[in-house]
């Protein structure tokens, strides 16, 4: 059932897919044999087709994923997308030590030991990443300042 | 030869290097750890490290070498979390599991560490061996490849992926087309027609191919950790202070031999890795050890551990063969290496010998030092390697997504690729679930490009005549190859259940 679900899925997206192949893709004029909509339009055919099998014959029944293990996913998905969200108005050590703490505590750690890996997580990375392999990461708004106040004193 | 040899000297003068020398090490050190820790394989410590090599803005042959160093690090670090814990690296340490748990049960976790880092070390360097002599003559006879023998080589690329990888040879194929389908969004370079980018300006040149791997390797991988985790812990099992005995050097030594050369062909054939490698090379020996070799095998027999990791090193260089000679990847993880040269702007294939010896010879020399490397460093430092392995699975987890994030942001400091790799990180995930290999969708999306433009070059020429795609000899032997690689295994698996049924 999982496998129709999902074939479901891709064959809405495959059929989007190749509506935009056979109707929309043109070329101003033709360049050569096989313009810009013929591989999309050969691509399209064959998925199709793959995806048509699985519907016939699909072969896993569920995800075999229990409810409190969803609910960890999305919870992780959830953190993630706030990581993302954060990494650049936080900065990159304190959005890292909420995400690291937050993330060992949900997963198992005592609450002491997720917020030193936390810490250690944001404060190491930058040491280094940004101070010994020169990557370019965000800083966070208070050490931006920090840094041009020092720099406005010498 | 003595284009090899001279070949050879100008890579070694690369790779000799100190700074290279020391990228080699990093790389098999950083890479046997990430092989070593459970769940983690090298195609997803590639993919996740990718982005950071990329960023750190070394010379092209400087971050290849690092990152080969990771690659053949991680397929000889997936060894120990097989033999320790019981639990593969990855797909390609599958097998050692079988053998290796049981000698370190009975206690002899020293002895089977040892003999597979030996084991290792010999299917690896004979696979090198086999490079540096045939790599440079694959590559003169590619010279003479037309645009409609390329087509034909990626037919045989995708048969062979879609019969070899995967439990479903329709999944398979599907997921290479996915990847396919992904190559196709951005400009058109012929026309400059813009495919599949709904007016949005960040997918206008196309998904960043670093994207696509975090985010369905690393990512999907994260993904996958939260979902295995248990919350009973994994015990390793201890680690003895034995060496390797000659006795089992003599005992194993034609099963290395052997596969080796298994695991090195296998390797070289497009599509298919280290798993499918080890697992011939182990269902071989164990039909060439006979009855007595029934019994034992599964119980802690030193060649079903040796056999499985001399093949798997050696697929790895294998598969380096055609992705270095024709641009054509032979696993999923030398997929992601051919897209690191491609974001190097090098154009991987039988020029690249010629036109930019110091990077074909240059990796192909690390990799001979680096062999030497993780044999020196996995003798004495296995003990260290495995108390990494007892690693809780909670630090784990979020550091993969740090690191993955520090990667991508770093290159072009934009947060909407951090949301992308997320995206696809759930994708990969439901792929994973619905038993989808992602190696395909991986090939499929590196190779896009190059079919496409191949398809449409050859038919330019003949002016849209398709009968251009089976002109040549070398085309119509890529094709009948392609349908032998699909029709041997089904063909194999019908007389298999017929003897089954003459038995009963």
């Amino acid at each position: 059932m999982a496998d129709r679900i999902f074939a479901g899925i891709l064959l809405l997206v495959t059929l989007a897919y190749s509506y935009i192949a056979f109707a929309i893709i043109k070329a101003p004029f033709q360049y050569d044999p096989l313009g810009p909509e013929s591989w999309p339009r050969i691509l399209s055919v064959v998925a199709l087709l793959c995806i048509v099998g699985i519907l016939w014959k699909p072969d896993t029944d569920s995800l075999n994923v229990a409810g409190r293990t969803w609910f960890r996913l999305g919870a992780m998905v959830a953190l993630l997308f706030a990581y993302a969200e954060l990494y650049e108005p936080l900065g990159f050590i304190v959005s890292t030590t909420l995400f690291g703490a937050v993330v060992a505590r949900m997963l198992g750690a005592t609450w002491v030991r997720s917020a030193l890996f936390g810490v250690a997580a944001g404060v190491l990375g930058w040491l280094l990443c940004v101070e010994l392999l020169d990557l370019n990461l965000p800083e966070s708004e208070w050490l931006a300042e920090f840094n041009s106040d020092n720099e406005g004193a010498n | 030869m003595g284009e090899v040899l001279s070949g050879l000297a100008t890579g070694f003068g690369v790779a000799l290097m100190p700074f290279n020398l020391m990228l080699v090490l990093l790389g098999c050190f950083a890479g046997t750890l990430i092989g070593a820790l459970p769940g983690l394989g090298p195609i997803n410590g590639v993919a996740i490290l990718l982005p950071i090599a990329y960023g750190l803005g070394f010379p092209a042959e400087s971050a290849l070498i690092l990152l080969a160093g990771i690659y053949y690090g991680a397929e000889y670090g997936g060894r120990i979390s097989s033999i320790l814990l019981n639990v593969p690296g990855d797909s390609g340490a599958v097998m050692t599991t079988l053998d290796g748990h049981p000698m370190a049960i009975k206690g002899e976790a020293g002895r089977a560490l040892s003999l597979s880092a030996v084991a290792s070390f010999i299917g690896g360097t004979i696979a090198v061996v086999l490079m540096s002599l045939f790599g440079p003559l694959l590559a003169q006879f590619a010279v003479t490849f037309s645009p409609a023998n390329y087509v034909a080589l990626m037919v045989f690329a995708f048969a062979s992926l879609a019969s070899l990888v995967g439990k479903s040879t329709v999944k398979t194929l599907l997921g290479a087309l996915i990847g396919l389908m992904l190559a196709t969004i951005g400009i058109d370079s012929n026309t400059g027609v813009a495919r599949y980018t709904f007016g949005l300006p960040d997918i206008l040149a196309g998904i960043d191919f670093l994207i696509i791997v975090v985010g369905l390797f690393g990512m999907a991988e994260l993904l996958h950790l939260v979902e295995q985790q248990v919350s009973g812990k994994l015990k390793t099992l201890p680690v003895d202070r034995s060496f390797v005995r000659w006795a089992d050097m003599a005992k194993t030594k034609w099963t290395i031999l052997r596969c080796s050369l298994i695991g090195f062909f296998i390797g070289v054939l497009p599509g298919t890795g280290a798993s499918v490698a080890s697992a011939v090379a182990y269902g071989t020996e164990k039909r060439v050890a006979g009855p007595e070799g029934q019994r034992t095998f599964g119980t802690g027999d030193v060649r079903g551990l040796a056999a499985p990791e001399a093949a798997n090193n050696a697929a790895a260089g294998g598969a380096m063969v055609p992705m270095l000679t024709l641009g054509i990847p032979g696993s999923g993880t030398t997929a992601i290496l051919l897209g690191a040269l491609l974001m190097f702007n090098i154009q991987p294939g039988p020029l690249l010998f010629t036109q930019q010896p110091e990077i074909a010879w240059g990796l192909v020399a690390s990799m001979y030092i680096g062999n030497i490397a993780l044999l020196i460093i996995n003798l004495p430092l296995v003990g260290l390697f495995a108390r990494m392995l007892t690693i809780p699975q909670h630090y784990l987890t979020p550091l993969i997504a740090i690191l993955a994030f520090v990667g991508i942001y770093s290159i072009v400091g934009n947060p909407f690729d951090l949301f992308m790799i997320t995206c696809l990180g759930i994708f990969g995930w439901f792929l994973r679930k619905m038993d989808f290999s992602l190696a395909p969708v991986i090939l499929g999306f590196v190779l896009g490009g190059l079919f496409e433009g191949n398809l449409r070059r050859a038919l330019s020429i003949s002016g849209g005549d398709w009968m251009i795609l089976i002109e040549n000899w070398k085309s119509v032997l890529l094709y009948a190859l392609a349908v032998l690689v699909v029709a041997l295994p089904i063909w194999m698996g019908r007389r298999a259940r017929y003897m089954a049924e003459g038995d009963a």
